[in-house]
């Protein structure tokens, strides 16, 4: 058997050959690195939310290359090489209880990162035991009872307020409002803040809609939604198929107004989907990380346009709302381990709390979140509002959430009540 | 070499119910010395899984527990489709039983394994309620029906409790026996205890399919107008096997809720029900067998195999594959492998004697 013009035995002593050679061979780089530091990543990889997940992984494994490259990250004096260790939870309690146990008992790892909602209850017994650090992409997850569970990303929802906002100073046409929302641990904290935001900018929300998350017809949606002649629709955050079907409904139904979402993950298929003129104008909270914008002297985030280019090289039409955040997270546990001088979890903890504030991607920002989630374990600064033009994901304006926090928390925490969401009304 | 022996572990977890599942089918098998191939079976499953729990890693002790738990869920749903009937309802009875226990330990302090106990009873009672309604349709009808009836429960979980299920349920409560001390929150310890539960469920399971009752479920099945004619009361029937399947389908849950120490909706929808069915399918439903054989492959496969060679997002592809070529080569469930191998030396063994 030949293999072109080169015979088997040929073939396999010359890839024997360069495999050998590829494995002797080491990055001039990597070969200062002295040590290994292993990072869990514990999130949906398959399955319905797996949009929240996998971009995620994809994101984490450049920025941990990249790291790697310039040699590893050096941390109390130690210089690091840092392997992510992925295990898919498939959005399940039990698949992420026994993925905690396998990333902390077997794969060692110092750091673990979640997306959190349904599978955090089974993982924070076996956080606190070990005394793991385990990051979040929601802040809902936060209370008392998990001292070593932060969000120091994303401190969903409550950037959806900063949306609001801008709309409210840049449309002031817009005066009514129609929510609708998957019923379940992202949908309704997600709707408390609208809630509170639509109210502490004077626009009426003229009817709340929960859908299940099973539901694949999105028109009977729509045309509740449509019935009250909203100026403004409101997807509250939705998961990305969610989206993307009821703006394909709006869309059919001729809907004309303003759009704000949580999320617009691969806009691209959703214009595609519907037209470029029709979805001119949807303001979401996530940018694509090429943006101008990115590139001021108050973002922390490392070479935001070069890891996009990146990132879409790998893994195109990929790009989503979880892309950055994961490896904007392992950029503060190195700052925080750094700081520590150890990658020890607990001592990792302090050095990221240090001082009661942190360099968030977006900025420099305060722990904070005593007031609605029991603990002051979440990162909260600025957050970007983003609006499609031109078919394009563009960033309008940064809003500071403390300070809108400053003159409206009265009215957050009232809305979260009201939904049962404030931390001690969790079963 | 731990992964040498995870692998050993779970190879002989399906040849063992692989090895049953030829026994129960062929009643020649074995000879006159059957009985003895019976015993033999028990004593090394018995080993088998008593020693698991010691030589595996310890995130797959935690697998281990799941699937005793999942092992009484899919031989409880192997009890209804005795009768004929295929459910889409099943998972939100597991649930049922898991809210149920939640509910009872954390709101009224009812002692957990007390909780457990009525759990099971009280999704018993449920389906009792529910087989009016879904017993005045058959077949296809019943399965629509079923997964209108389990939407409709977990919805209200969801409309009462609230999306994001209950947490911080209390555990089994440890048991302390002079310097002795069992803690279930280890898996070993939970391990053995949801076993022993399992053990004692299949057996009375197994001892009600072959009991008069058992019977007319396979009557009901195969010939329910004929079943009819002669006095069988078929609904009767067939809600009998509607609440042993719940009772023990709560059990599960209860034991699932008292472990992981949450519940949620979501694990109990509709796409966890899929999971039950390929499992039970890819197995096969002739024998007690069949439905363990598909839980014990697959989840070797799922949890073990392709996570250990990195191919956790394309596990979903696998699991399609495996299904389609079961379907295509083994309609009848891997549980007709052995025999089907059997037949096949037997048949080259008389060619080659007549030569």
């Amino acid at each position: 058997m030949t293999f072109g013009s080169v015979d088997r035995r040929r073939f396999i002593g010359t890839s024997a050959l360069a495999g050998a050679a590829a494995a002797t061979t080491v990055h001039p780089g990597r070969l200062r690195a002295e040590e290994t530091v292993r990072i869990g990543f514990l999130a949906p990889l398959t399955g319905g939310v797996a949009a929240w997940g996998l971009p995620g992984l994809y994101g984490c494994e450049i920025w941990a290359e990249q790291k790697n490259a310039a040699g590893g990250v050096e941390i109390g004096g130690t210089s690091y090489n840092v392997e992510i260790v992925s295990y898919d939870n498939e959005y399940l309690p039990d698949k992420a209880r026994t993925g905690a146990q396998k990333l902390i008992s077997e794969d060692g790892v110092s750091f673990i990162e979640m997306l959190g909602g349904d599978t955090m209850p089974a993982v924070t017994p076996i956080a606190n035991r070990a005394e793991m650090l385990v990051s979040t992409l929601l802040p809902s997850d936060l209370s008392p009872d998990t001292p070593f569970l932060v969000a120091p990303a994303e401190v969903h929802p409550i950037y959806n307020l900063t949306g609001v906002w801008w709309m409210a100073e840049n449309m002031p046409e817009a005066k009514t409002a129609v929510i609708c929302a998957q019923d379940d641990a992202l949908g309704r904290p997600s709707v408390a803040t609208y809630l509170a935001a639509f109210e502490a900018h004077g626009i009426e929300v003229k009817d709340t809609i929960f859908f299940d998350i099973s539901t694949t017809d999105f028109a009977p949606v729509m045309t509740a939604m449509l019935a009250h002649k909203p100026d403004i629709l409101c997807l509250d955050t939705a998961y990305a198929e969610f989206v993307n079907e009821l703006c394909k409904q709006a869309f059919v139904q001729n809907y004309g107004g303003q759009i704000i979402s949580c999320t617009a993950d691969f806009y691209a298929d959703i214009i595609a989907n519907t037209s470029e003129e029709f979805m001119e104008g949807v303001i979401f909270q996530f940018p694509d990380f090429d943006d101008p914008a990115l590139n001021s002297e108050d973002i922390n985030f490392n070479d935001p346009n070069g890891f996009f280019e990146v990132y879409n090289e790998r893994h195109p039409g990929q790009w989503g709302a979880v892309s950055w955040e994961y490896a904007s997270i392992l950029d503060l546990w190195l700052d925080g381990a750094q700081k520590a001088g150890s990658i020890e979890p607990a001592a990792v903890l302090g050095g990221m709390k240090q001082g009661g504030k942190g360099a968030h991607a977006f900025g420099e920002a305060n722990w904070w979140g005593e007031e609605l989630f029991g603990i002051d374990n979440a990162l909260v600064g600025n957050w970007p509002v983003v609006q499609i033009q031109n078919g394009k994901a563009v960033i309008v304006e940064f809003k500071s959430i403390p300070e809108w926090w400053g003159e409206h928390s009265a009215t957050m925490i009232k809305h979260f009540e009201a939904m049962g969401e404030m931390w001690y009304q969790r079963a | 070499m731990m992964g040498v022996v995870t692998y050993a572990i779970w190879l002989a977890l399906i040849a063992l119910s692989l090895a049953a599942a030829a026994l129960s089918l062929d009643p020649q098998l074995g000879g006159p010395h059957r009985r003895w191939w019976w015993q033999g079976l028990a004593l090394a499953s018995a080993a088998v899984l008593a020693l698991s729990p010691h030589v595996v890693t310890f995130s797959q002790q935690e697998l281990l527990v799941f699937l005793t738990i999942n092992t009484l869920v899919v031989v409880s749903y192997r009890l209804l489709a005795l009768t004929g009937e295929f459910s889409l309802g099943h998972v939100v009875m597991m649930g049922f039983g898991a809210y149920a226990s939640a509910l009872l330990s954390k709101q009224l302090a009812i002692p957990v394994p007390l909780s457990i106990i009525l759990a099971a009873g009280l999704t018993g009672l449920v389906a009792f309620v529910l087989a009016f309604p879904l017993f005045r349709m058959k077949g296809f009808y019943f399965l629509i029906g079923s997964f209108a009836a389990g939407e409709t429960i977990r919805l209200l979980w969801k409309a009462f409790i609230g999306p994001k299920g209950i947490s911080r349920i209390p555990g089994v409560p440890d048991i302390e026996i002079g310097a002795w001390e069992i803690n279930f929150w280890e898996p070993v310890a939970s391990y053995y205890l949801i076993l022993v539960i399992a053990a004692v469920s299949i057996w009375i399971l197994w001892r009600i399919e072959h009991s008069h009752v058992g019977l007319t479920f396979h009557a009901v099945h195969w010939r329910d107008q004929l079943a009819g004619a002669v006095g069988v009361n078929t609904w009767r029937t067939r809600t009998q096997a509607l609440v042993l399947a719940s009772f023990f389908a709560g059990l599960a849950g209860a034991l699932l809720a008292h472990y992981i120490t949450t519940v949620n909706p979501n694990r109990f929808a509709v796409h966890e029900m899929v999971f039950v069915l390929i499992w039970v399918i890819v197995g096969g439903t002739a024998t007690i067998w069949g439905p363990i054989i598909g839980l014990v492959t697959l989840t070797a496969i799922n949890e073990v195999l392709l996570r250990d060679i990195g191919y956790d997002e394309l596990r979903p592809l696998f699991y399609g594959v495996l299904l389609v070529l079961a379907m295509l080569f083994l309609p009848n469930g891997l549980e007709t492998l052995p025999a089907r191998l059997v037949r096949h030396f037997r048949r080259a063994k008389l060619l080659a004697s007549q030569r």
